[in-house]
């Protein structure tokens, strides 16, 4: 089912090791800038960048992250069409009255909106999957902390996180269980095998929380949960690299102004 | 004898709604010792283990620790748990935190210890059980017998007297298994008192000081294990096997050859015998020399000059520490458990072993090595390697 996580990629990734709050200043302001842009052409340059760190930097693979991208490009371009079929404007292209007072165009304002708004999306979506990628939540409980988040938060989003793996494998394991022994072979049979999975799956985390406490327990839990550990220092190229990036960003931003693709 | 650490005096205990999981049971454990917990499955083994760190009550009867009763308050029950630890059987419900360092940080946290004494404490464990270098990786990303030792880790953060361990071995690869095994004695050498649970014979039979055969929530038999597993009757009604080597042991027995001396734990102590039944086949007159090394001593340059002169010795690891040491040197281990019996095998072949290991273990080299001498009056060499030579030999040094 789920073979390879965002998570374990980012476990591995070869920008584990920097920093994470330039990690975390790239990718936010990655998308800060995405947002403040008027012209398509800063989204569209930050997105090439980001995924140039992406695939060279952190060495991700590069079908994975091309499979990663294509979920929410799908997405994005049904949402496109709908906004350049529905903007109106002056400059008519293409025409079509379905009803009395409610047509579909195509201007040239709805394609400058459409590519715009595509480009966000692309420049947005790479400057998260950037922080999906580079950063594994170990490290954000690190600076949750440090950014003063009450600690029961922060223990509670701890423990969801260790309970999601162990969860997720008795999930598979019943999974596959079952379609070995042809679960899901029909429609019918299929609807019944998932009511029973996620009976299942109800029954071994309810399991779980109670094997939690007395494991907390025995290892006289009072109240702490977990020490965490210390950030990675703030060397001096990674931090040069990020300035530079947000620099050169911001000033496309601003060169680029409000220039339109026609 | 060493002091009693934990007893049971008449205990009963009643799942709710259940039916008895422990109907009477007494018994003591003292301090130091090895104690193994066999039975088949529902025997009361598990729920019996959860009694000594006071998870659970028992109905009626009492449960010591230390010599006074336990008290099930908060406050006294933390300081039990802090000096019992528990090793679940499923270290995937052991491990709470995201990573190995703060699952590990868990319990000294709790204990209310500062960050610099947390901090040594979780090095201390994680170096101890062969870890080093896994602080920050999650959990789910280790192999089984990985997740096991992250478990172990963590109860050892606490500095336990006693530690308890649930089926210890289960869900592992033989190697794996022998591995804990062998941590398990290598904690048990620096003075902790060591209960398994498991109804894997084979591998309590050498390992353990005392077997407590279980059944239906009573205890069977506790003895030593040539006793406790040594009556065929006893062994097929707690739905066990024999061990093969008491097994091979009877077989010759009733063939009518006269064993000598006490029944065997070990393949040595079999060759032993069989080598005292038929003496006049001992072929090789002269000994094998063991040499040991301490792994702690930092004398990798010399270890390794010293192999190239010693080309084609068989070579062991004993510990955690040692087989890193190995590792990292890139020594071919030709033994990796029961190092020092098979070493022993070598020796009485003629041929000359090295033996990796500790500081601490080393003493246990001599320890054993003299025994055998002293049953079998067969005097094997063990001589130390040292960074200096010419420093002179250990006691039984220079004997053959």
């Amino acid at each position: 089912m789920f073979e390879e996580l965002l998570e374990d990629i980012a476990q591995k990734n070869g920008l584990r090791e920097v920093n994470t709050y330039l990690k975390l200043a790239a990718g936010l302001g990655a998308i800060l800038l995405c947002l403040l842009s008027t012209s398509y052409i800063a989204p569209l340059f930050i997105a090439l960048l980001i995924t140039g760190a992406i695939l060279l930097l952190a060495r991700v693979d590069a079908k994975t992250y091309a499979e990663l991208f294509m979920v929410p490009v799908g997405f994005a371009l049904m949402s496109v069409a709908g906004i350049v079929l529905i903007t109106g404007g002056h400059d008519i292209f293409w025409h079509w009255d379905i009803v009395n007072g409610f047509s579909l165009s195509v201007t040239r304002e709805s394609i400058n909106q459409g590519m715009f708004v595509f480009c966000r999306v692309i420049g947005g979506m790479s400057a998260m999957c950037f922080i999906a990628l580079t950063t594994p939540m170990t490290d954000i409980f690190i600076v949750l902390r440090q950014c003063r988040v009450s600690e029961v938060v922060i223990d509670l989003m701890m423990i969801i996180y260790r309970t999601i793996f162990i969860l997720m494998n008795q999930v598979i394991q019943i999974y596959q269980a079952q379609v070995m022994r042809l679960g899901y072979s029909t429609y019918r049979e299929s609807l019944h095998s998932f009511a029973s999975l996620c009976g299942a799956a109800f029954i071994a985390s309810w399991d779980a929380g109670d094997d939690l406490i007395r494991a907390m327990d025995a290892r006289c839990y009072n109240g702490k949960f977990a020490l965490l550990g210390e950030n990675r220092p703030v060397e001096r190229f990674p931090c040069f690299a990020v300035v530079l990036f947000l620099t050169l960003s911001t000033t496309v931003v601003i060169v680029s102004g409000t220039i339109t693709i026609i | 004898m060493s002091s009693i650490i934990l007893e049971a005096r008449d205990i009963r205990y009643r799942y709710p709604r259940g039916m008895e999981a422990i109907c009477g049971i007494s018994f003591h454990i003292r301090r130091k010792e090895k104690i193994a917990l066999v039975g088949p499955n529902g025997a009361g083994k598990s729920t019996l283990l959860t009694m000594f760190n006071g998870m659970i009550r028992p109905d009626s009867g009492m449960m010591l620790f230390d010599n006074l009763p336990i008290q099930y308050d908060t406050a006294s029950l933390r300081m039990l748990r802090k000096r019992v630890g528990f090793v679940l059987q499923n270290p995937d419900r052991q491990i709470i935190a995201p990573t190995v360092y703060q699952d590990v940080a868990f319990g000294p946290i709790n204990l209310g210890y500062p960050e610099k004494e947390v901090k040594e404490a979780v090095t201390k464990a994680l170096r101890h059980v062969g870890l080093d270098g896994f602080e920050r990786r999650p959990p789910h990303q280790l192999s089984g017998g990985e997740k096991k030792r992250v478990a172990i880790a963590g109860v050892l953060a606490m500095d336990p007297d006693v530690l308890v361990f649930d089926e210890p071995t289960s869900g592992l690869d033989p190697s794996g298994s022998e591995d804990i095994m062998e941590l398990l004695d290598e904690l048990n050498h620096e003075g902790k008192t060591i209960i398994i649970s498991t109804h894997d014979v084979e591998l309590v039979y050498p390992w353990a000081d005392r077997a407590i055969l279980m059944l239906g929530g009573k205890i069977l038999h506790e003895d030593i294990p040539e006793v406790a597993f040594g009556n065929p009757e006893s062994v097929r009604t707690a739905h066990l096997s024999l061990p093969i080597l008491l097994e091979l042991h009877r077989e010759l027995q009733k063939r009518g050859f006269l064993l000598p001396g006490k029944k065997p734990r070990t393949v040595l102590d079999m060759m032993h015998c069989l080598e005292t039944l038929f003496e006049n086949s001992r072929s090789h007159t002269r000994q094998g020399i063991i040499t040991v090394c301490n792994v702690d001593m930092d004398n990798q340059e010399y270890l390794s000059e010293w192999l190239s002169m010693h080309t084609g010795i068989c070579i062991g690891a004993m510990g955690t520490r040692a087989k890193l040491s190995a590792e990292n040197s890139r020594i071919h281990l030709d033994f990796t458990y029961g190092v020092i019996d098979k070493c022993i095998l070598k020796a009485l072949l003629g041929e000359n072993c090295l033996i990796l290991t500790a500081e601490s273990m080393v003493k246990r080299v001599y320890q054993r090595v003299d025994a055998y001498g002293e049953e079998s009056g067969v005097h094997i060499p063990v001589h130390r390697l040292e960074s200096e030579p010419g420093v002179p030999d250990g006691k039984n040094g220079g004997v053959p």
